[in-house]
Protein backbone atom coordinates (compact mmCIF):
# COMPACT_ATOMS: atom_id res chain seq x y z
CA UNK A 1 0.00 0.00 0.00
CA UNK A 2 2.61 2.40 1.11
CA UNK A 3 4.45 1.30 -2.37
CA UNK A 4 1.32 2.59 -4.15
CA UNK A 5 1.31 5.94 -2.53
CA UNK A 6 4.72 6.64 -3.47
CA UNK A 7 4.14 5.69 -6.75
CA UNK A 8 0.94 7.95 -6.77
CA UNK A 9 2.44 10.76 -5.87
CA UNK A 10 5.27 10.34 -8.60
CA UNK A 11 2.97 10.15 -10.70
CA UNK A 12 1.23 13.53 -9.22
CA UNK A 13 4.61 15.21 -9.34
CA UNK A 14 5.38 14.51 -12.96
CA UNK A 15 1.61 15.66 -13.83
CA UNK A 16 2.08 19.52 -12.34
CA UNK A 17 5.84 19.45 -13.50
CA UNK A 18 5.08 18.86 -16.85
CA UNK A 19 1.82 21.36 -15.94
CA UNK A 20 -0.60 18.60 -16.82
CA UNK A 21 -2.41 19.76 -13.69
CA UNK A 22 -3.23 23.02 -14.99
CA UNK A 23 -3.40 23.33 -18.51
CA UNK A 24 -5.99 20.41 -19.48
CA UNK A 25 -8.62 21.93 -16.84
CA UNK A 26 -7.51 25.16 -18.22
CA UNK A 27 -8.56 24.02 -21.50
CA UNK A 28 -12.14 22.48 -20.82
CA UNK A 29 -12.80 25.50 -18.81
CA UNK A 30 -12.62 27.40 -21.87
CA UNK A 31 -14.38 25.05 -23.72
CA UNK A 32 -17.19 24.94 -21.27
CA UNK A 33 -17.26 28.68 -21.61
CA UNK A 34 -17.43 28.77 -25.28
CA UNK A 35 -20.85 27.02 -25.36
CA UNK A 36 -23.24 29.40 -23.30
CA UNK A 37 -21.72 32.68 -24.35
CA UNK A 38 -21.63 31.57 -27.94
CA UNK A 39 -25.50 30.79 -28.15
CA UNK A 40 -26.30 33.97 -26.56
CA UNK A 41 -24.53 36.38 -28.36
CA UNK A 42 -25.25 34.44 -31.63
CA UNK A 43 -27.56 37.45 -32.91
CA UNK A 44 -25.33 40.07 -32.53
CA UNK A 45 -22.49 38.16 -33.78
CA UNK A 46 -24.61 37.23 -36.87
CA UNK A 47 -24.83 41.41 -37.16
CA UNK A 48 -21.19 42.04 -36.66
CA UNK A 49 -20.19 39.72 -39.92
CA UNK A 50 -22.70 41.01 -41.78
CA UNK A 51 -23.81 39.71 -45.27
CA UNK A 52 -27.49 39.64 -44.17
CA UNK A 53 -30.04 40.14 -46.66
CA UNK A 54 -32.12 43.02 -46.01
CA UNK A 55 -35.13 42.10 -43.98
CA UNK A 56 -33.69 38.87 -43.16
CA UNK A 57 -34.98 37.59 -40.22
CA UNK A 58 -33.65 34.80 -37.88
CA UNK A 59 -35.68 33.17 -35.21
CA UNK A 60 -33.27 31.85 -32.58
CA UNK A 61 -34.64 28.92 -30.95
CA UNK A 62 -34.83 29.24 -27.19
CA UNK A 63 -32.46 27.44 -25.25
CA UNK A 64 -32.85 25.53 -22.41
CA UNK A 65 -30.43 25.15 -19.88
CA UNK A 66 -29.98 21.69 -20.59
CA UNK A 67 -29.51 22.27 -24.47
CA UNK A 68 -26.19 24.47 -23.60
CA UNK A 69 -25.10 21.85 -21.01
CA UNK A 70 -25.47 19.32 -23.84
CA UNK A 71 -23.72 21.60 -26.17
CA UNK A 72 -20.47 21.77 -23.89
CA UNK A 73 -20.98 17.93 -23.14
CA UNK A 74 -20.76 17.72 -27.08
CA UNK A 75 -17.35 19.76 -26.69
CA UNK A 76 -16.06 17.42 -23.90
CA UNK A 77 -16.61 14.84 -26.04
CA UNK A 78 -14.58 15.92 -29.13
CA UNK A 79 -11.97 18.09 -28.48
CA UNK A 80 -11.47 17.18 -24.41
CA UNK A 81 -11.22 13.43 -25.25
CA UNK A 82 -8.53 14.03 -28.02
CA UNK A 83 -6.86 16.38 -25.43
CA UNK A 84 -7.29 13.63 -22.41
CA UNK A 85 -6.17 10.98 -24.40
CA UNK A 86 -3.19 12.27 -26.07
CA UNK A 87 -2.04 13.92 -22.60
CA UNK A 88 -2.10 10.36 -21.15
CA UNK A 89 -1.37 8.22 -23.89
CA UNK A 90 2.26 8.11 -23.81
CA UNK A 91 2.23 7.28 -19.60
CA UNK A 92 3.36 4.14 -19.89
CA UNK A 93 4.82 3.53 -23.37
CA UNK A 94 7.02 6.24 -23.35
CA UNK A 95 8.68 5.60 -20.45
CA UNK A 96 9.84 2.28 -22.13
CA UNK A 97 10.71 4.21 -25.14
CA UNK A 98 13.38 6.57 -23.46
CA UNK A 99 14.09 4.65 -21.02
CA UNK A 100 12.70 5.48 -17.33
CA UNK A 101 11.35 2.54 -16.94
CA UNK A 102 14.44 0.65 -16.06
CA UNK A 103 14.80 2.25 -12.90
CA UNK A 104 11.59 1.25 -12.02
CA UNK A 105 11.64 -1.77 -13.24
CA UNK A 106 14.59 -3.39 -11.54
CA UNK A 107 13.18 -2.58 -8.28
CA UNK A 108 10.70 -5.24 -6.49
CA UNK A 109 7.70 -3.37 -7.59
CA UNK A 110 4.22 -4.57 -8.09
CA UNK A 111 2.74 -3.91 -11.65
CA UNK A 112 -0.56 -3.73 -10.07
CA UNK A 113 0.38 -0.69 -8.23
CA UNK A 114 2.49 0.89 -10.79
CA UNK A 115 -0.60 0.77 -13.52
CA UNK A 116 -2.96 1.56 -11.06
CA UNK A 117 -1.08 4.59 -9.73
CA UNK A 118 -1.03 5.61 -13.47
CA UNK A 119 -4.47 5.45 -13.62
CA UNK A 120 -5.55 7.10 -10.58
CA UNK A 121 -3.71 10.07 -11.35
CA UNK A 122 -4.95 10.20 -14.68
CA UNK A 123 -8.74 10.26 -13.81
CA UNK A 124 -7.75 12.70 -11.03
CA UNK A 125 -6.31 15.16 -13.57
CA UNK A 126 -9.66 14.00 -15.95
CA UNK A 127 -11.74 14.54 -13.09
CA UNK A 128 -10.65 17.73 -12.39
CA UNK A 129 -10.42 19.02 -15.63
CA UNK A 130 -14.57 17.65 -15.82
CA UNK A 131 -15.73 19.20 -12.56
CA UNK A 132 -13.72 22.70 -14.09
CA UNK A 133 -15.44 22.33 -17.28
CA UNK A 134 -18.73 21.75 -15.92
CA UNK A 135 -18.72 24.65 -13.50
CA UNK A 136 -17.44 26.85 -15.84
CA UNK A 137 -20.26 25.85 -18.33
CA UNK A 138 -23.12 25.74 -15.66
CA UNK A 139 -22.32 29.66 -14.10
CA UNK A 140 -22.45 31.12 -17.69
CA UNK A 141 -25.76 28.84 -17.91
CA UNK A 142 -27.35 29.88 -14.32
CA UNK A 143 -26.23 33.51 -15.55
CA UNK A 144 -27.49 33.83 -18.61
CA UNK A 145 -30.17 30.95 -19.00
CA UNK A 146 -31.67 30.29 -15.99
CA UNK A 147 -31.02 27.56 -13.46
CA UNK A 148 -30.55 23.51 -13.32
CA UNK A 149 -31.87 21.16 -10.98
CA UNK A 150 -28.73 20.55 -8.86
CA UNK A 151 -29.38 16.91 -7.86
CA UNK A 152 -29.99 16.05 -11.46
CA UNK A 153 -27.21 17.87 -12.67
CA UNK A 154 -24.85 15.41 -10.07
CA UNK A 155 -26.36 12.55 -11.02
CA UNK A 156 -24.98 13.69 -14.89
CA UNK A 157 -21.52 15.01 -13.87
CA UNK A 158 -21.16 11.06 -11.84
CA UNK A 159 -22.23 9.54 -15.11
CA UNK A 160 -19.79 11.56 -17.36
CA UNK A 161 -17.07 10.67 -14.58
CA UNK A 162 -17.01 7.20 -15.17
CA UNK A 163 -17.39 7.37 -19.00
CA UNK A 164 -14.37 9.40 -18.48
CA UNK A 165 -12.82 6.64 -16.18
CA UNK A 166 -13.58 4.05 -18.69
CA UNK A 167 -11.86 6.35 -21.64
CA UNK A 168 -8.62 6.77 -19.31
CA UNK A 169 -8.64 3.06 -18.70
CA UNK A 170 -8.63 2.35 -22.34
CA UNK A 171 -5.74 4.77 -23.41
CA UNK A 172 -3.54 3.46 -20.50
CA UNK A 173 -4.11 -0.09 -21.23
CA UNK A 174 -3.42 0.18 -24.81
CA UNK A 175 -0.30 2.35 -23.67
CA UNK A 176 0.70 -0.58 -22.33
CA UNK A 177 -0.03 -2.75 -25.16
CA UNK A 178 1.48 -0.74 -27.83
CA UNK A 179 4.39 2.05 -28.52
CA UNK A 180 3.03 5.61 -27.73
CA UNK A 181 2.03 6.18 -31.65
CA UNK A 182 0.19 2.95 -32.12
CA UNK A 183 -1.43 3.23 -28.75
CA UNK A 184 -2.71 6.66 -29.34
CA UNK A 185 -4.30 5.81 -33.26
CA UNK A 186 -6.35 2.86 -31.56
CA UNK A 187 -7.26 4.48 -28.18
CA UNK A 188 -8.84 7.39 -31.00
CA UNK A 189 -10.33 4.83 -33.04
CA UNK A 190 -12.06 3.16 -30.36
CA UNK A 191 -13.55 5.97 -28.54
CA UNK A 192 -14.06 8.65 -31.03
CA UNK A 193 -14.82 6.56 -33.95
CA UNK A 194 -16.73 4.19 -31.94
CA UNK A 195 -18.90 7.59 -30.78
CA UNK A 196 -19.57 8.30 -34.16
CA UNK A 197 -20.92 5.21 -35.24
CA UNK A 198 -22.90 5.10 -31.88
CA UNK A 199 -24.32 8.31 -32.97
CA UNK A 200 -25.01 7.35 -36.60
CA UNK A 201 -26.41 3.82 -36.18
CA UNK A 202 -26.93 3.56 -32.11
CA UNK A 203 -30.33 3.75 -32.58
CA UNK A 204 -30.60 0.04 -33.23
CA UNK A 205 -29.16 -1.12 -29.34
CA UNK A 206 -29.74 0.41 -26.46
CA UNK A 207 -27.13 -0.41 -24.62
CA UNK A 208 -23.59 0.25 -25.09
CA UNK A 209 -20.84 2.16 -23.03
CA UNK A 210 -20.38 4.75 -25.53
CA UNK A 211 -23.98 5.79 -24.68
CA UNK A 212 -22.94 6.64 -21.82
CA UNK A 213 -22.35 9.99 -22.09
CA UNK A 214 -25.80 10.38 -23.67
CA UNK A 215 -27.61 8.45 -20.85
CA UNK A 216 -25.65 11.46 -18.42
CA UNK A 217 -27.62 14.21 -20.72
CA UNK A 218 -30.71 12.35 -20.42
CA UNK A 219 -30.69 12.17 -16.85
CA UNK A 220 -31.23 16.16 -16.84
CA UNK A 221 -34.45 15.96 -19.30
CA UNK A 222 -36.15 12.69 -18.01
CA UNK A 223 -36.34 10.96 -21.31
CA UNK A 224 -34.61 7.66 -20.66
CA UNK A 225 -34.93 3.81 -19.68
CA UNK A 226 -33.92 3.23 -16.31
CA UNK A 227 -32.70 -0.42 -16.95
CA UNK A 228 -30.70 0.29 -19.75
CA UNK A 229 -29.31 3.21 -17.96
CA UNK A 230 -28.96 0.39 -15.21
CA UNK A 231 -27.09 -2.04 -17.27
CA UNK A 232 -24.86 0.52 -19.29
CA UNK A 233 -23.59 1.61 -16.44
CA UNK A 234 -22.50 -1.99 -14.93
CA UNK A 235 -21.56 -2.91 -18.40
CA UNK A 236 -19.12 0.55 -18.53
CA UNK A 237 -17.51 0.07 -14.78
CA UNK A 238 -17.16 -3.86 -15.82
CA UNK A 239 -15.27 -2.99 -19.08
CA UNK A 240 -13.19 -0.08 -16.71
CA UNK A 241 -11.96 -3.62 -14.50
CA UNK A 242 -11.27 -5.12 -17.88
CA UNK A 243 -9.02 -3.05 -19.62
CA UNK A 244 -7.33 -2.24 -16.47
CA UNK A 245 -6.23 -5.93 -15.63
CA UNK A 246 -5.35 -5.67 -19.63
CA UNK A 247 -3.31 -2.89 -18.81
CA UNK A 248 -1.63 -4.90 -15.89
CA UNK A 249 -1.10 -7.78 -17.54
CA UNK A 250 0.69 -6.00 -20.83
CA UNK A 251 2.53 -3.74 -18.99
CA UNK A 252 4.47 -6.92 -17.31
CA UNK A 253 4.60 -8.80 -20.61
CA UNK A 254 6.19 -5.52 -22.04
CA UNK A 255 8.47 -4.68 -19.89
CA UNK A 256 11.01 -6.47 -21.38
CA UNK A 257 10.22 -4.50 -24.61
CA UNK A 258 12.15 -1.50 -22.04
CA UNK A 259 15.05 0.40 -23.92
CA UNK A 260 18.27 0.67 -21.30
CA UNK B 1 -16.75 54.66 -26.83
CA UNK B 2 -20.27 53.79 -26.54
CA UNK B 3 -19.79 50.76 -28.79
CA UNK B 4 -17.12 49.73 -26.52
CA UNK B 5 -19.17 49.86 -23.57
CA UNK B 6 -22.04 48.40 -24.65
CA UNK B 7 -19.91 45.24 -24.65
CA UNK B 8 -20.93 43.28 -21.59
CA UNK B 9 -17.58 42.83 -20.14
CA UNK B 10 -18.26 40.76 -16.85
CA UNK B 11 -19.23 37.91 -18.86
CA UNK B 12 -16.41 37.88 -22.13
CA UNK B 13 -13.46 38.83 -19.16
CA UNK B 14 -13.22 35.92 -17.73
CA UNK B 15 -12.80 34.05 -21.35
CA UNK B 16 -9.89 36.54 -22.08
CA UNK B 17 -7.93 36.06 -18.85
CA UNK B 18 -8.38 32.01 -18.26
CA UNK B 19 -6.81 32.26 -22.32
CA UNK B 20 -3.98 34.61 -20.83
CA UNK B 21 -3.23 32.23 -18.20
CA UNK B 22 -2.99 29.47 -20.78
CA UNK B 23 -0.65 31.27 -22.89
CA UNK B 24 1.15 32.34 -20.01
CA UNK B 25 1.90 29.00 -18.58
CA UNK B 26 2.51 28.05 -22.41
CA UNK B 27 5.27 30.34 -22.78
CA UNK B 28 6.66 29.87 -18.96
CA UNK B 29 7.05 25.80 -19.70
CA UNK B 30 8.60 26.81 -23.14
CA UNK B 31 11.52 28.57 -21.66
CA UNK B 32 12.11 26.24 -18.48
CA UNK B 33 11.98 22.98 -21.37
CA UNK B 34 15.47 21.88 -22.82
CA UNK B 35 14.48 21.22 -26.38
CA UNK B 36 11.60 21.15 -27.84
CA UNK B 37 10.15 19.70 -31.59
CA UNK B 38 11.13 22.01 -33.97
CA UNK B 39 12.88 25.81 -33.29
CA UNK B 40 11.45 27.44 -29.92
CA UNK B 41 10.84 30.50 -31.96
CA UNK B 42 8.42 28.79 -33.88
CA UNK B 43 6.43 27.42 -30.68
CA UNK B 44 6.58 31.17 -29.76
CA UNK B 45 4.74 32.27 -32.36
CA UNK B 46 2.25 29.43 -32.46
CA UNK B 47 1.53 29.83 -28.59
CA UNK B 48 1.23 34.10 -28.90
CA UNK B 49 -0.44 33.67 -31.89
CA UNK B 50 -2.67 30.77 -32.05
CA UNK B 51 -4.72 31.97 -29.29
CA UNK B 52 -6.34 28.65 -27.33
CA UNK B 53 -5.43 26.14 -30.42
CA UNK B 54 -1.69 27.20 -30.05
CA UNK B 55 -1.24 26.70 -26.68
CA UNK B 56 -3.13 23.25 -26.87
CA UNK B 57 -0.78 22.20 -29.56
CA UNK B 58 2.03 23.24 -28.02
CA UNK B 59 1.61 21.13 -24.99
CA UNK B 60 0.50 17.86 -26.98
CA UNK B 61 3.30 18.37 -30.09
CA UNK B 62 5.67 20.85 -29.09
CA UNK B 63 7.17 19.11 -25.78
CA UNK B 64 9.61 16.80 -26.29
CA UNK B 65 9.66 13.88 -23.42
CA UNK B 66 12.75 12.18 -23.09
Amino acid sequence: MSQFSVLVQKELRESWRSFKLLWIPLVFILLGVSDPLLNYFMMDILKAVGGMPEGFEMVMPEFTPADILAASTGQFQSVGLIVLITAFVGSVSRERQNGTATLLYVRPISYVSLFLSKWVVAVLVAIVSIVAGYAASTYYTIILYGTVEWDRFFAMVGTYIIWICLVMAITLAMSASFKTVVAATITIILVLVGLIIDSFIGSFWSVSPWKLANFALALLSDYYDKTDFVITLGLSIGLIVLFIIIGIVMSKRNASTTKI
Amino acid sequence: MGELQSIPWALIAPLFIVQLILMIIALIDLSKIHATNGPKWLWVIVIIFGNLLGSIVYFIAGRKQS
